[in-house]
């Protein structure tokens, strides 16, 4: 009787299993790295209606962060600035800029500027920006070093395991609460030891429960 | 195994929720028994196996479409932020909510200009910072998607300034005949601005009519204090210290005015620390049981027509006591059932001379209030425990005076009618046929919240303006002044009662604002400072007035009044019109909230429903949900029964404020309008009515089974006697054999450990905590099918038990929501750890873990958890959802849901006592139910703080957890309920 399946059909077992480990081995890479926030969410720079550059203000002209976002030492949100804020200065600063048509109209017209939101969380994570920086959290250990960007963009994964990490060990990015928005501050030599004295006198225990953030 | 109910005095089956658990029948069993009813499958739920298929085909292809792109979110800040707003941070405005002649000082929660929550208002003698269930549930009035969103002319839609225009025109031709042939219905009302407009009017307008017609009213009572005073009077109610209370058909601490403010002092006067303290006792005479009736020591089943003769007998008993009536009583024969009560109400009355109330309900009829005057007044209670304070106005529903207007109206006499607020065509007395003389008018000018009845046939339709929109006065009951303060803009750019008023005097727009102003600067006391004190506070510092001193009624209200009316007999079955607690005579109609709020006492949702008492029931052949014909001489209504065990016998009670139609999506279809029953000739009850049963059945969705514990001794009381032989008799009706855990415990001994203790003797089971907690923690409605399979969603409900025989049942309340047990059996059932502890004792739901199989409610012995069967909020109406808490997660369909501790309020008041580097105080935290309960009976605290409330709470005597013998630890403790029966009386008590 003549062989029904030719010879090279013999390779097609150890073929297919190999293709198979191969195919679970990406599967898992790629959620593992095309499914991460890492991936997903770390680079985020969509493009925003006003050309606003964080490098230029916060940088160049050292203006504190907390200038326009004036309500994060108060409240969960770190405010967008109302428009009434850009034209403090921009009711004399580069009047004629056409970069700035948009702010001066939706002042002159009462009409809000719709800023495209970078930083992202779920809406069931309640995140609370004045907390953390009462314990000493500065604003680039989040937001990374905003004055150095043109335009913002996010650098951390923001995901849960990002948030315990440094819920388990907050020493790492404590710092003296008036250094919270200097985006240059270096640790001094007797940091750590300041930092535990800090923590206990703070009584900055960082909770790890579900409730902290999710209600 | 631990024992279960191994107590002497207690049998198991002393506490009975329902006819059904009475008799055990197997619908009873079957609902027990299955842990989530409605699944069954039924002809219209049942899924073929192909379309299964083509579902799931479609979703797996849809599924791979979803989550490809991350969504675009905006930022939208303001353009000139107002300097005190802090994004994130709510803000709170006192105001009020005027509610016919009383009113309910409020304090509103507003997220970046978005009204969520309504509380109580502390600075406020009135309010205490405590609320009632129609407070709580006012602010979705607000948000109510079927509200009328313009004006319109005929149908048409219009602009204010349309109608500003025909106005002035139509004005010209009004001045010239001084107002002949105008009349404005409007409600009854306790507000300076409206008075002075409506003196404003009177003057503009000579010959001008002003018809007041509230359909649930206190006219009975404030008309009967008129002339017994002499002056108009409110009166104020010192629940606190009162030690004897007889309430005769009334209902003080839900339904009457100033109810917040009994029920507290109701409750102050009932708390009992140790077995030395005295509390109050209290008697209720009344027909269908109602929150009062069922808080009372002594009820006694009396269809409301026999108050009158009760309280004759009564006031013969203290004349043969020496006390001095004022009336020259009739001769009567008592009837021999009600003497030993009597005696022994008198007893009390006198024991407790001056320091009694002596209450009747406004259904009762003008000679009963004047009798209850007399003998207040002759018992040295005025100006102690009830004073009573000058009112401005003497304004209230004239039915004489609604009547001849519609005559006129009918004749052709009127030319221009406004309903300001009102809704004649739908509440008017049915005989007067208002809507078809309301055709002969050729002006129908109408305010109004919805397009309703009215609305439909009136030539112009003004939507009115909700009170967190609007500026507005009130006055309180003791005189002083209290601002209606608007949060914000009008939604639709409805207007106010003043504002249309004002339009209609002068012809001219003002702004509500403005009118308030103008009322305000006429005083002598007017000043920017005080103003804004005023509205910071919520009420005037120092305007209040003095009660009026106790004094006789004249020889010639004596010689008026004729006491023999009280004796007269009544035949056949009697009808009472009473609002009721969901739509308070229609005004919450389109509430669902309200709608599907359990009733505090039937646990009925949804529906309204004749109540009459088991006896009657039984001889007419007649079971719940049987649809019967109720009939007079002239009129006649079908609508479903609802035996309600305690309801006197031949009496039917008849909610009014059901049967819309048209009106929204959640009063359309819901019960039957018991308006059209209701004559000029008899408002209130009447006598002589058959009630035959009729074709037909209506499925009923009440409560009253769900979350059944199956004959356990959860409520737990005693009598005083009881008390006294042993001050721990709760602790004591249930054997707790030492427990062993099966593993090492969590020791929960540092930081904050939160818990809870609910005062059952406190409890009134008025529900305001339910609504509280349903405004607070975004909790969807479900509807009346879905409530009918036990699917409601509320995080808190208020188990209703009835004791002993059901022609005379006791009632016991008990709030029931997560226990949060330190053994959480929840916990060790969920395969995917979606509910855990956290440190401070809190039993969590992290929704986004959870899969949905449903293995904790399985294994809650509480039956407090709740499960999303649809995704109920996503399809409400924009409008509608922003009503919700932004500090709390809304979940969505396939979650498992339950009572969190209000676990934001406590993350928030953490959050800002570290901000401010201090330690938390006791009584910071406040759960919502606990802000808002009117009696003090919920406590929550830290119980590792030696000092706090919630340490003392939990070491009273009382005190007792249910199920603690399975060792589940519980976090939530109850005490447990006293009674206070007079000895003397020996009806059959049964504890």
């Amino acid at each position: 009787m003549a062989q029904f399946f030719p010879k090279w059909t013999n390779q097609l077992p150890p073929i297919i299993t190999g293709a198979g480990i191969l195919f679970v081995v990406f599967a898992v890479f790629f959620f593992f790295y095309w499914g991460s926030p890492k991936f997903t969410d770390v680079g985020y720079r969509p493009v925003q209606p006003v050309p606003y550059s964080h490098k230029l203000h916060a940088g160049d002209l050292g203006i504190d962060c907390r200038y326009c976002h004036y309500q994060v030492e108060y409240s969960r949100h770190a405010n967008v600035p109302a428009t009434k804020v850009c034209m403090n200065c921009h009711s004399i600063i580069g009047t004629d800029r056409e970069t700035l048509d948009l702010v001066r109209e939706s002042y002159a017209n009462n009409t809000p500027i719709e800023w495209v939101r970078v930083h992202m969380l779920p809406e069931y994570a309640y995140f609370e920006h004045a907390i953390h920086l009462r314990a000493g959290v500065g604003c680039i250990s989040c937001h990374g070093n905003v004055a150095m960007m043109e335009e913002v963009l996010q650098v951390q994964t923001l995901s849960m395991g990002w948030c315990l990490d440094c819920h388990r060990n907050p020493e790492d990015h404590i710092r003296p609460p008036s250094q919270v928005t200097n985006m240059y501050w270096m640790p001094p030599s007797d940091h750590e030891e300041w930092v535990h004295q800090f923590i206990d006198e703070m009584q900055i225990n960082p909770p790890e429960d579900c409730s902290a953030c999710h209600r | 195994m631990p024992q279960v109910n191994d107590d002497k005095t207690q049998k198991p089956d002393k506490f009975w929720r329902s006819y059904d658990q009475l008799e055990n029948n197997s619908e009873y069993q079957k609902f027990v028994e299955a842990e989530f009813p409605g699944e069954e499958p039924s002809p219209e739920t049942e899924i073929k196996r192909r379309t299964f298929l083509g579902i799931m085909g479609a979703s797996m292809a849809l599924a791979g479409s979803v989550g490809c792109r991350k969504p675009v979110q905006t930022i939208v800040p303001y353009v000139n932020q107002p300097e005190s707003l802090v994004l994130g941070v709510p803000q709170h405005y006192a105001s009020v909510m005027p509610f016919g002649t009383s009113s309910y000082p409020v304090m509103v929660t507003t997220n970046e200009g978005r009204p969520t929550k309504i509380e109580g208002n502390p600075h406020h003698p009135s309010s205490l910072g405590k609320t009632n269930a129609f407070m709580q549930a006012s602010i979705l009035n607000l948000y109510d998607p079927d509200r009328s969103k313009n004006i319109s002319q005929n149908g048409v839609p219009a602009s204010w300034e349309n109608f500003i225009e025909f106005w002035a025109e139509h004005k010209t031709t009004l001045d010239e005949t001084r107002g002949a042939g105008f009349a404005i219905i409007a409600e009854e009302f306790s507000s300076s601005s409206m008075a002075r407009l409506q003196d404003q009017f009177h003057r503009t307008y000579p010959h001008a009519k002003w018809v007041t017609y509230s359909p649930i009213s206190d006219r009975n009572i404030l008309s009967a204090l008129e002339s017994a005073v002499g002056q108009p009077v409110r009166p104020k109610y010192h629940f606190d210290r009162a030690k004897a209370i007889l309430s005769l058909d009334a209902d003080p601490f839900l339904l009457d005015s100033d109810n917040v403010s009994n029920a507290h002092g109701f409750a102050q006067g009932r708390h009992a620390e140790n077995i030395n303290d005295e509390i109050n006792r209290l008697y209720a005479v009344e027909s269908g049981m109602s929150v009062t009736g069922a808080a009372a020591d002594h009820r006694l089943r009396l269809p409301s027509h026999k108050m009158g003769a009760f309280l004759l007998a009564v006031a013969h008993v203290l004349a043969d006591e020496g006390v001095q009536i004022q009336f020259d009583l009739p001769v009567m024969q008592s009837e021999p059932e009600w003497n030993e009560w009597i005696q022994a109400l008198v007893s009390d009355l006198l024991h407790h001379r001056g320091e009694s109330i002596v209450v009747a309900g406004r259904n009762q009829p003008k000679t009963v209030h004047l009798l209850v005057h007399t003998i207040n007044a002759a018992l040295g209670t005025i100006g102690n425990t009830i004073e009573y304070y000058p009112a401005e106005t003497t304004d209230f529903s004239d039915f004489d005076e609604l009547k001849s207007l519609i005559l006129q109206m009918a004749a052709g006499e009127i030319s221009t009618v406004v309903c300001l607020g009102t809704n004649p065509v739908y509440n008017a007395p049915s005989d007067l046929n208002f809507a078809l003389a309301l055709g002969n008018v050729e002006h129908r000018i109408h305010l109004g919240t919805h397009v309703d009845e009215t609305a439909r046939i009136a030539s112009w339709h003004i939507h009115q303006a909700h009170f967190l929109e609007a500026w507005g006065d009130v006055t309180n009951i003791d005189g002083s002044t209290s601002i209606v303060q608007p949060v914000i803009n009008p939604l639709y750019l409805a207007k106010s009662e003043l504002e249309v008023l004002y339009t209609l005097i002068t012809g001219q727009d003002r702004s509500s604002y403005g009118v308030v102003r103008d009322t305000w600067e006429r005083r002598r006391d007017s000043s920017e400072s005080t103003w804004r004190q005023m509205l910071h506070d919520g009420i005037h510092p120092n305007d209040s007035r003095d009660p009026l001193p106790a004094q006789p009624i004249t020889r010639q209200i004596q010689e008026s009044v004729d006491l023999n009316v009280l004796l007269v007999e009544g035949r056949g079955f009697e009808v009472v019109f009473s609002a009721d607690y969901s739509s308070y005579g229609g005004l919450f109609s389109n509430n669902g909230w309200m709608q599907e709020l359990p009733d505090p006492v039937t646990k009925m949702v949804w529906d309204n429903a004749a109540l009459i008492s088991p006896r009657s029931a039984e001889e007419r052949h007649v079971q719940t949900g049987d649809m019967v014909r109720i009939s007079f001489d002239c009129c006649t209504m079908l609508i479903p029964v609802w035996v309600a065990p305690g309801h006197a016998d031949n009496s039917i009670t008849l909610p009014l404020g059901y049967g819309r139609r048209n009106i929204g999506r959640v009063a359309d279809g819901v019960g039957y309008d018991t308006y059209i029953l209701r004559r000029t000739e008899h408002m209130d009850f009447v006598t002589g009515a058959s009630i035959t049963r009729a074709e037909g059945e209506r499925i009923l969705a009440s409560t009253q089974n769900h979350g059944s514990m199956e004959g356990r001794p959860l409520i737990r009381e005693a009598t005083m006697q009881e008390y006294h032989d042993d001050p721990h008799f709760a602790q004591h009706m249930v054997h707790v054999p030492d427990l062993q855990s099966l593993w090492n415990e969590h020791q929960y001994d540092e930081g904050y450990q939160w818990g809870m203790s609910i005062d059952l003797n406190a409890c009134i089971g008025c529900s305001a905590c339910v609504l509280a907690c349903q405004a607070e923690n975004n909790i969807p409605i479900v509807g009346k099918r879905q409530a009918d399979y036990g699917r409601e969603m509320h995080w808190l409900r208020v188990d209703r038990y009835y004791a002993g025989d059901d022609d005379d049942p006791q009632v016991g309340f008990q709030p029931v929501a997560c226990h949060h047990c330190e053994m959480a059996p929840c916990e060790q059932v969920c395969p995917v750890a979606a509910t855990v502890h956290d440190q401070e004792g809190l039993n969590m739901m992290t929704y986004n873990r959870c899969i949905g199989t449903r293995y904790c409610s399985n294994n809650c012995p509480y039956k407090v958890r709740r499960f999303n069967f649809f995704n109920y909020t996503n399809s409400l109406p924009e409008l509608v959802q922003m009503v919700q808490n932004p500090d709390v997660t809304v979940r969505t369909r396939g979650v498992m849901e339950k009572c969190s501790y209000c676990v934001q309020r406590i993350n928030r008041v953490k959050r800002q006592a570290k901000l401010e580097n201090r330690e938390l105080q006791d009584g910071e935290v406040m759960t919502a139910c606990q802000q808002a309960c009117p009696t003090n009976a919920i406590k929550f605290g830290n119980l590792l703080d030696r000092n706090s409330e919630i340490v003392h709470e939990k070491q009273s005597e009382r005190s007792y957890e249910i199920l603690a013998e399975f060792n589940f630890r519980p976090r939530t403790s109850y005490q447990a309920k006293l009674r206070n029966p007079n000895p003397s009386i020996n009806d059959q008590e049964h504890s």
